[in-house]
């Protein structure tokens, strides 16, 4: 007998594929590049759609030996990257795109294992390059994430290559199992492992901001928040989300701003009122580098070649 | 004598009417002063003092130190501060350039032309800020009839001074301390104290440390006094012998003696306060102790950072105690064998770190608080040595790093950067001091000043020439001064790897910054002369401290790679309200309409500079862990 609770509710829309569960709901929307919604225990945790992200704020030390100028592009394909497709896998099959009127086909009755969503992206770079962002949704609400980026010699090197997460308020803090401290590829001998709970989303105070709060292999970080932005919403009741390896560490950031926001900055002060969350899952992150902050390039084994391909993965749940 | 405000354009003239430099030893009354560190000939002249800024030499009120003068419209400035953080010049933060670049033209005295004695270029310059200080004071009525002085431990960059309408002198090299004979001029009651500080003279072109530019009296002021009988001046040199199983030990003093019958008791305790060695001589301007064996004796190091404690006692020939002067000191040996350092017949591991005085609120002005701080921050993430970059420190910090163990490198009061490198390419056409006899001496004086200073320090292995200054016959004299002054301990400069014909007379080290491990590997592999030191390097701006693993390596590898000084410990920025939201807030250069500057060139720190550490720290803990 197949019991039916541990398997997942589809919802055939027009715009967006709804998959349900037990204490979740999410809306994978189809013209908008990723997850619209993603609501567990009545609480959302998106503001917009996770994007692949490809830029850190400069440091000190990539102005100083000219990576961001070298790497520019990698900032517009931050911010203007597009998705041009969807697939749709249900079961593991690969369906006909369910959008109108195919969808006409399915009903409010629509039961599966398992719902697998691929965005594919191009790059907002000359010349482009592909990238592909699938999450497959088993019964227990558990969301698997595939990121692909696919190598292209022609490109410059890449500051970094992750996920980025918009949460809608801002978390009360998080809780991880990792390296101590803030850690990069080049700087993280001296991290510990163990369990670390960060209070907050500290930024730290560099005299001018930028990139910060990396934290290299680490094997879950769990997001706590106690508000939304539903007025319906009066709880302060703490919920939280899970980011688990898969397989292989991650490296991840939980700051309240974007790389770009960060960017703009010269001074912590001009950094805007923190309103959200933002939390980078990290496959590649290149080194910090420190013999000198006016050209020394950080040491090879720490540069992220943009010929490669990068593929990481990672899982989503309820913390 | 008549002060001339030429002097301010005159390298020749560096120090007038001073008192020669000397030993840092603190003395006092009786032994109970010694337990509570308060000297009862000692008065702080610190606090309030009337203060007239003036935007150039043609406006300052040119004669305020005159009895008769009316200062009714002087302000009051907290002495010691920065005349910046007081609210009357612009902070301006800038590294290699002159801070008057695209505003003056200048070129150093007779570095381009032998004619050209820079007339005016300071004393009639409208960008030469001036500070006119009043302090007046009452003599301490147990001090009538006795000696006294004024010491300023710290005043940038060229100061006059006169007491009671009477010139007693004038002195530049902002980082060392100037002392002035007051016993002429003192009256029973008010004494009126003048000072006129000048925020440029020709010691800017010897003072161009990559730092925030200030002037004003930065450190203590005291009025001492001396008994009948005083120790001037003090040198002990403690040296392991018999193969680094006893000490030998020599003291020489230079004692002002004024009362024939008075003794001299010399007594040195181990660590516990046993009684090693004692003997009562005459005072004599001439106290010496000679090659005094101490059996067993322990040595120094940073990890037993062992201290001896001398104590000279003076009394009047009838038991009246006159002076009391203690001072601790550390066995060890520091010296190059098969082209390697040892200390104590040991490789030398240098975990080092370039540190600048420095806190958010008051720039360099800092407290002994900061320095308990540093120290303590040093200790707990294995770091060993420190750099005075790039002048002399605060005195207490060489005491705190021989108690706590931490290797000092000492740096002179020199960087002449602006000089011979524009835009990063080396172009030393006007470089002072260079090989110019005219620049000769004033170098000489800070290299005579800092060593005069600090000799008894154990926690000094090396001298350090400057920075960043080029090199020419002048450096190579500081070296040879140096050498002859202190035949026993290393003399460090960097500045040589730009010119190297001089390498055979300047460094006993090959020193570099910045280097990367391939250089270094390069040059440890090709019949390398001297042995190897990063006087700074994993440069610390930002979000940095990346691949330092590559360095340390070396130290496995090669006996010659003997360690860095990381730049730097701690950030240099300013504390301030911000003008929008009133929250306090961390600015750096050209936040305050400072132009030219090098903006947040100056945040390079282990530490934040409100002294929390960056979160790279727990990286250098771990790789100076390895090496500890």
């Amino acid at each position: 007998m197949v019991n039916t609770t541990d398997k997942l509710h589809v919802i055939y829309g027009d715009g967006d594929l709804g998959v349900g569960g037990d204490g979740f709901h999410y809306l994978f929307s189809y013209s908008r590049g990723g997850i619209e919604s993603l609501v567990i225990d009545n609480k959302e945790w998106l503001y917009r759609e996770p994007k692949p992200t490809f830029w850190r704020a400069t440091t000190d030390n990539d102005r100083g030996n000219g990576f961001s100028q070298k790497s520019a592009q990698w900032l517009g394909a931050d911010l203007f990257s597009q998705s041009v497709g969807v697939d749709v896998k249900v079961d593991d099959q690969l369906i006909k795109f369910p959008g109108a009127k195919v969808n006409n086909q399915y009903s409010n009755n629509e039961y599966v294992d398992k719902i697998e969503v691929s965005y594919h992206f191009v790059t907002a770079t000359k010349p482009t390059t592909d990238v592909s962002v699938s999450y497959t949704v088993i019964g227990d609400g558990t969301i698997g994430v595939q990121v692909h980026y696919k190598g292209n010699i022609a490109l410059p090197d890449l500051p970094v290559f992750g996920m980025r997460f918009l949460m809608p308020t801002v978390a009360s803090g998080f809780k991880y199992d990792g390296l101590s401290g803030e850690t990069y590829p080049d700087r993280m001998a001296g991290g510990q492992r163990g369990t670390y709970k960060v209070a907050g989303l500290p930024v730290t105070k560099y005299l001018v901001p930028q990139d910060c709060g990396v934290h290299m292999n680490t094997d879950a970080v769990t997001i706590t928040r106690d508000w939304t932005k539903n007025n319906a919403d009066r709880s302060e009741r703490a919920f939280s989300l899970r980011f688990e390896e898969s397989g292989t560490p991650f490296a991840f950031s939980c700051l309240p701003y974007t790389a770009e926001e960060l960017e703009n900055a010269t001074h912590i002060e001009e950094l805007p009122v923190p309103r959200r969350t933002v939390v980078t899952i990290l496959g590649a992150v290149r080194g910090v580098g420190g013999i000198d902050s006016w050209g020394s390039d950080v040491e090879s084994k720490y540069h992220i070649p943009a010929g490669k391909d990068i593929d990481f993965g990672f899982k989503i749940m309820k913390g | 004598m008549k002060p001339d405000i030429s002097w301010l354009d005159d390298p020749e003239v560096f120090r007038v009417g001073q008192i020669p430099a000397h030993s840092d030893h603190h003395y006092y009354r009786n032994n109970n002063e010694i337990t509570n560190d308060r000297s009862s000939y000692v008065e702080n002249l610190n606090g309030n003092w009337q203060f007239k800024f003036s935007r150039d030499p043609m406006s300052r009120p040119s004669r305020f130190y005159e009895a008769g003068f009316d200062s009714g419209d002087f302000d009051t400035i907290k002495v010691p501060q920065h005349i910046e953080f007081a609210g009357y010049d612009r902070f301006h933060y800038i590294n290699t350039l002159y801070p008057w670049e695209g505003h003056v033209f200048r070129r150093p005295a007779y570095a381009l032309n032998p004619d050209d004695e820079g007339k005016g270029m300071f004393s009639q310059a409208k960008d030469n800020r001036v500070g006119s200080y009043i302090k007046t004071f009452t003599l301490n009525p147990d001090w009538q009839g006795m000696q006294v002085r004024v010491r300023f431990e710290g005043v940038e960059k060229a100061m006059y001074v006169w007491l009671n309408g009477h010139f007693l002198g004038y002195a530049e090299d902002s980082f060392t301390p100037s002392e002035f004979d007051l016993t002429p001029y003192l009256k029973a009651g008010e004494n009126k104290l003048a000072v006129e500080v000048f925020k440029l003279s020709t010691a800017a072109f010897l003072e161009d440390q990559d730092m925030f530019r200030f002037f004003g009296i930065f450190r203590d002021v005291s009025l001492m006094a001396q008994p009948k009988v005083h120790v001037e001046d003090l040198l002990i040199k403690p040296v392991p012998i018999n193969h680094f199983e006893d000490g030998d030990l020599t003291i020489q003093a230079k004692l002002t003696v004024k009362d024939p019958r008075a003794r001299v008791k010399i007594v040195v305790r181990d660590a516990d306060g046993n009684r090693l060695f004692e003997d009562i001589k005459p005072a004599n301007n001439r106290l010496e102790v000679n090659n005094q064996v101490i059996k067993r004796c322990h040595l120094w190091d940073t990890h037993h950072s062992y201290l001896y404690q001398l104590l000279i006692e003076i009394d009047d020939g009838t038991g009246k105690v006159l002076e009391v002067v203690p001072y601790q000191f550390g066995f060890r040996k520091i010296e190059i064998n098969n082209k390697i350092i040892e200390l104590n017949d040991k490789r030398l591991i240098i975990n080092g770190v370039n540190r600048h005085e420095w806190n958010c609120h008051s720039g360099r002005v800092i407290t002994s608080d900061d320095m308990k701080s540093d120290i303590r921050v040093m200790r707990e993430n294995h770091i060993n040595a420190v750099r005075t970059c790039h002048y002399p420190d605060h005195t207490e910090w060489y005491r705190l790093c021989d108690t706590q163990g931490i290797y000092v490198m000492a740096e002179d009061n020199l960087e002449s950067h602006g000089t011979w490198q524009k835009l990063g390419g080396v172009e030393p056409s006007y470089n002072v001091p260079g090989s110019l006899p005219q620049w000769q001496a004033a170098v000489l004086d800070r290299a005579k000043n800092n060593y005069e200073l600090l000799k008894n320090h154990p926690s000094i292995l090396f001298w350090s020439l400057g920075n960043e200054s080029y090199a020419g016959d002048d450096i190579a004299a500081m070296n040879r001064y140096y050498k002859q002054v202190d035949p026993d301990r290393l003399v460090h400069y960097e500045g040589v790897f730009h010119n190297p014909k001089y390498k055979p007379q300047i460094s006993d080290v090959e020193s570099r910054m910045y280097a990367t491990p391939t250089d270094i590997r390069d040059y440890l592999e090709n019949n390398p002369q001297k042995p190897f030191i990063l006087c700074e390097y994993m440069h610390d701006m930002g979000n940095s401290l990346g691949g330092m693993k590559s360095y340390t390596d070396l130290i496995d590898k090669y006996p010659m790679y003997q360690g860095g000084f990381i730049w730097d410990f701690i950030d240099q920025a300013i504390e301030v309200k911000d003008e929008v939201t009133g929250q306090a807030v961390l600015r750096y250069g050209g936040d305050f309409d400072d132009r030219p500057a090098d903006y947040e060139f100056s945040g390079d720190g282990l530490l934040f500079s409100d002294r929390t550490p960056k979160p790279a720290m727990q990286e250098v803990k771990y790789y100076y862990g390895q090496y500890n």
